[in-house]
């Protein structure tokens, strides 16, 4: 966007904009209100719902507002009678094939076309014709369509193909019969429902919240996903101490995402009011026995009794826990249990990154406006989608050059500009020949790739006009996590800023290394101690057999809590009240929708009861705010931090990461490449491209609550009859199709 | 004042009393003989809600919430849900019905304004106005107690017909020359 300013009048008044923006925004951004639905400021423009149209002196005829750019001395007209009559006009022909089933309509409420039409006032109908009628089907359990209720705003079919590269929604059929669909009448897509989300009318909705209730009725919370490291906003619809649903829609929630959500974010909210969650806390008196439920006094008592004269007490943190949590249960270790044996059950240690970070941390929107990304390792598609799709709109919309680094051909290369197809378990030969030119020659025969490749990727780095993102997913060691991360000099110059962008696996990674200083690692403290209190659940829990005592907070039964002497029944993300800080470093809320589900309660609260039956009070008298304080007092980064100032979350605040300048590693660069070195080097690539969603799909704790989950893990099969609910004709394994 | 005077003078006032009194008895009486006759209830009387049925037995609520949205006292309560069985099993007409329908009559202040909203015409006003109960949790109505099919109607009013002039007792009153005002 250029910075030049060019003045346009619109209905009288002059306005100076910046050159070549949209006159469709900047009506809207001034208070003159044009209707559209084809529209949507992140995608490429359609022009098809002529709903927009607007006067413009000097041409001949009404313009569609969204494909007109600002031109310096425009005079434009908004509000005539003229258009008016026009506008009346296009939205009865968009009625004349739209039913008028609001009632039953899961988008009645916050339908664009309802709302436009009853805002013109006085439309009246006068085509007779019976309309175009079907029968509302199934395009995948997530997704529920209606077909006649489309205006052909084709919002779907770009955001399939412009955000999620997967263009599995495209319209079939000519003229009137036109409809939205899908190859096969099935969608084998990743799910992530961003169709439901911009589509303007009821035609494709949210079959999980099928039919529940109506969007007026519900609370809506503002918070933060609870599944993957991006920290996308959304907004919590719930009623009556239920979640009913969880959606982004910009009215709803602004956050750095926009509409932009993933199938976990969006659909995997049924654990929340699940009847599978714990409900009371339990007590097993012996190893082995029955967990019997008991009060909360009586529980942590208990667990107080038996912690007193433990020595180093293991404290483990799980990643998904607000930042509070994490804090708390790291202050009831060092400060209550005397105990510096603490660690967070992430499934790679940021410590190593963190300690040498050399350049700032990318928020999203600088992906989105990258020059070059290089990606090592990880699957963002899977795993951090709202990245991906910053990635491929960089790529597609911004000329970005992205370089993959994998040892699977994984979705994202399709968007890619170079893939470097490496050995499984070789990145760190990458970050060697990334580092110093003369490593070349050894890390090219780890990798398997050839040495021009190398060579290419470092001319496209050296030629970045703009930003360039090193992007990093696990199976780095810690020796080539610092290094990479005090590398930045070395790509840095006048022309190029180097930005860095963790792609860890879970909601607050960032966070739990952050607010656990000093943690240990995981396997060190699960040797060293012999009792434990565990927030969360351990990927393996077998070791915990042999201890002695372990207290377990869960939402649900797990195979740690099979094997924990005390369960505590912990709040979820939607009943608490605290942060997470997401891989671009922002610190967002979390904020409390419902009710605390049964017993339940914050994980920072059950510690700070532990501590308080241990003598030691915190002195944070039940306020999530004052546990942030806390924390915002001691940890450097999240100096100055307040809730109120976290209170916007279209303006998300980045923790101040420590920027170190370039150190001397030469003993991590030597490990580096002694590791290197004793790579195999044999060629074991994967050839195979993975299914889309082999890990968004999987079934988790969490997940599998959400029944859909179970048919999506099992391969999405097809029903036969896509009029009715694909959970009525499959049972929960997925694979049975049970006779109706 | 002497007893003697105090005498005349009550008996005087027990004559005329009791002449107003005696004189009224043979006329007709205006007060309704509640519960012994049924009260006429004009056809537009907002009693007790209903919700109807189509002519298979089909709930014809389809859960818009629109009268729960529409309700000044905010006494309606809905939970939908969905029912993808085909049209004869289904327990609504359409997919999308009602589990839950509450009225908390309680707070209900019979304005009607829930059987203007209704898309479907599947609530009005009955005319059961027998709503007093021992128990205040009591007031709540389920579906149970709405639904047209199941609610017992009571044997205490009749339906004035259309061309049944339903005002006329008080124009009989005003006849006799007794001001009556509401």
């Amino acid at each position: 966007m250029s910075e030049e300013l060019i003045k346009v009048t619109i209905n009288g008044t002059e306005y100076e904009v910046e050159k070549g923006r949209r006159l469709i925004e900047v009506c809207n951004e001034n208070g003159c209100n044009i209707p559209s639905f084809c529209y949507y400021s992140d995608l490429q423009v359609q022009a098809s719902c002529r709903m927009c149209l607007v006067r413009i002196d000097k041409m001949p005829k009404l313009q569609t507002s969204c494909t007109i750019n600002c031109t310096d001395g425009m005079v434009v007209t908004t509000n005539t009678e003229e258009i008016a009559k026009a506008q009346r006009a296009m939205s009865e022909f968009l009625l004349a094939n739209h039913p008028l089933d609001c009632p039953v309509c899961d988008r009645g409420g916050e339908c664009d076309l309802q709302e436009t039409v009853m805002s013109a006032g006085n439309v009246e109908e006068r085509f007779h014709e019976p309309k175009n009628s079907f029968a509302e089907k199934f395009l995948s359990p997530m997704v529920a369509n209606d077909q006649q209720r489309c205006i052909l705003c084709k919002r779907c079919t770009r955001v399939c193909d412009e955000w999620m590269g997967e263009t599995v929604i495209e319209a079939g059929n000519r003229g009137v019969n036109t409809v939205i669909g899908t190859y096969g009448g099935w969608l084998n897509c990743s799910q992530c429902g961003n169709c439901v989300e911009v589509c303007p009318t009821g035609t494709l909705l949210d079959a999980v919240y099928r039919h529940e209730t109506r969007p007026w009725e519900l609370e809506r919370t503002v918070s933060t996903d609870v599944y993957s490291s991006d920290g996308m906003q959304l907004s919590i619809g719930s009623r009556g101490g239920k979640v009913h649903r969880i959606v982004a829609r910009d009215r709803y929630v602004n956050g750095l995402n926009g509409e932009f959500l993933d199938v976990k974010a969006r659909f995997g909210h049924e654990f929340v009011n699940h009847p599978d969650r714990i409900k009371t806390p339990l007590i097993r008196y012996k190893k082995g026995g029955k967990a019997i439920p008991a009060t909360w006094d009586d529980a942590i008592s208990f667990v107080a009794d038996k912690l007193k004269d433990s020595k180093n007490v293991g404290v483990v943190a799980s990643p998904r826990l607000t930042n509070e949590s994490i804090f708390t249960l790291k202050r009831l270790a060092t400060e209550a249990l005397n105990s510096d044996n603490y660690a967070v059950s992430d499934a790679y240690n940021l410590a190593p990154f963190f300690d040498n970070l050399s350049a700032p941390l990318c928020n999203h929107k600088e992906i989105r406006y990258a020059k070059t990304i290089l990606l090592i390792g990880g699957e963002p598609e899977e795993e951090q989608t709202y990245t991906a799709k910053q990635m491929r709109q960089a790529v597609r919309n911004g000329g970005a050059k992205l370089i993959i680094v994998n040892d699977t051909p994984i979705n994202l290369i399709k968007s890619a500009t170079q893939f470097v197809h490496v050995n499984k378990g070789s990145y760190e030969a990458f970050v060697l020949a990334l580092l110093d030119k003369k490593n070349d020659k050894v890390s090219a025969k780890k990798l398997g790739v050839d040495k021009a490749e190398l060579e290419k990727v470092r001319v496209t780095i050296a030629a970045t006009e703009g930003d360039f993102i090193i992007m990093f997913g696990g199976d780095l060691s810690a020796e080539a996590q610092a290094v990479l991360a005090n590398s930045a000099e070395k790509f840095a110059s006048d022309k190029c800023k180097v930005l860095y962008h963790p792609l860890p696996l879970y909601n607050n990674s960032v966070g739990a290394n952050d607010v656990m200083q000093g943690k240990k690692s995981l396997g060190e403290v699960l040797k060293e101690s012999k009792s434990f209190i565990i927030g969360g659940s351990l990927q393996d829990a077998n070791i915990l057999e042999e201890k002695d005592f372990v207290v377990a907070f869960e939402l649900f039964e797990t195979e740690t809590t099979d094997k924990a002497d005390v369960i505590l029944p912990a709040a979820s993300f939607a009943e608490v009240d605290g942060t997470y800080t997401n891989n671009a470093g922002n610190v967002q809320r979390v904020r409390k929708a419902i009710d605390f589900v049964n017993q339940s309660k914050p994980d920072w609260l059950i510690a700070d009861a532990i501590a308080k039956e241990l003598g030691v009070d915190f002195g944070y008298q039940s306020s999530a705010s004052a546990v942030f304080k806390a924390i915002a007092d001691s940890v450097p980064a999240y100096e100055g931090l307040r809730y109120p100032a976290l209170k916007n979350e279209s303006k998300p605040v980045q923790a101040k990461h420590t920027i170190h300048s370039a150190k001397d590693l030469s003993n991590e660069i030597k490990a580096l490449t002694e590791r290197v070195e004793a790579l195999a080097g044999e060629t074991n690539k994967n050839n195979e491209t993975p299914r889309i969603g082999h890990k968004l799909h999987r079934l988790t704790t969490l997940t599998s609550r959400t029944p859909q989950f179970h048919l999506l893990a099992n391969g999405n099969p097809k029903p036969e009859n896509l009029h009715v609910s694909p959970l009525k004709q499959f049972d929960t394994d997925g694979k049975a199709v049970a006779a109706s | 004042m002497s007893i003697i005077s105090d005498v005349i003078n009550s008996t005087k006032a027990v004559i005329k009393g009791m002449k107003i009194t005696i004189s009224k008895m043979p006329q007709k009486k205006w007060t309704v003989q509640y519960p012994d006759v049924p009260v006429t209830v004009q056809p537009r009387y907002r009693g007790q809600h209903l919700l109807h049925v189509d002519e298979n037995g089909k709930e014809k609520c389809v859960a818009c919430y629109l009268c729960a949205a529409a309700c000044p006292s905010e006494c309606i309560y809905i939970e939908a849900t969905d029912d993808a069985r085909p049209y004869e099993e289904r327990v609504g007409r359409d997919e999308r019905y009602a589990k839950v329908y509450n009225i908390d009559y309680g707070r209900c202040i019979f304005c009607g304004f829930c059987v203007e909203a209704c898309p479907k015409d599947a609530i009005t006003h009955g005319y059961n106005f027998e709503l007093s109960v021992y128990n205040r949790a009591d007031l709540l109505k389920t579906k149970d107690d709405l639904l047209i099919t199941k609610q017992k109607q009571s044997k205490n009013y009749r339906v004035a017909l259309s061309d049944e002039d339903v005002d006329s007792e008080y124009k009989e009153v005003d006849k006799v020359g007794i001001k009556f005002r509401l």
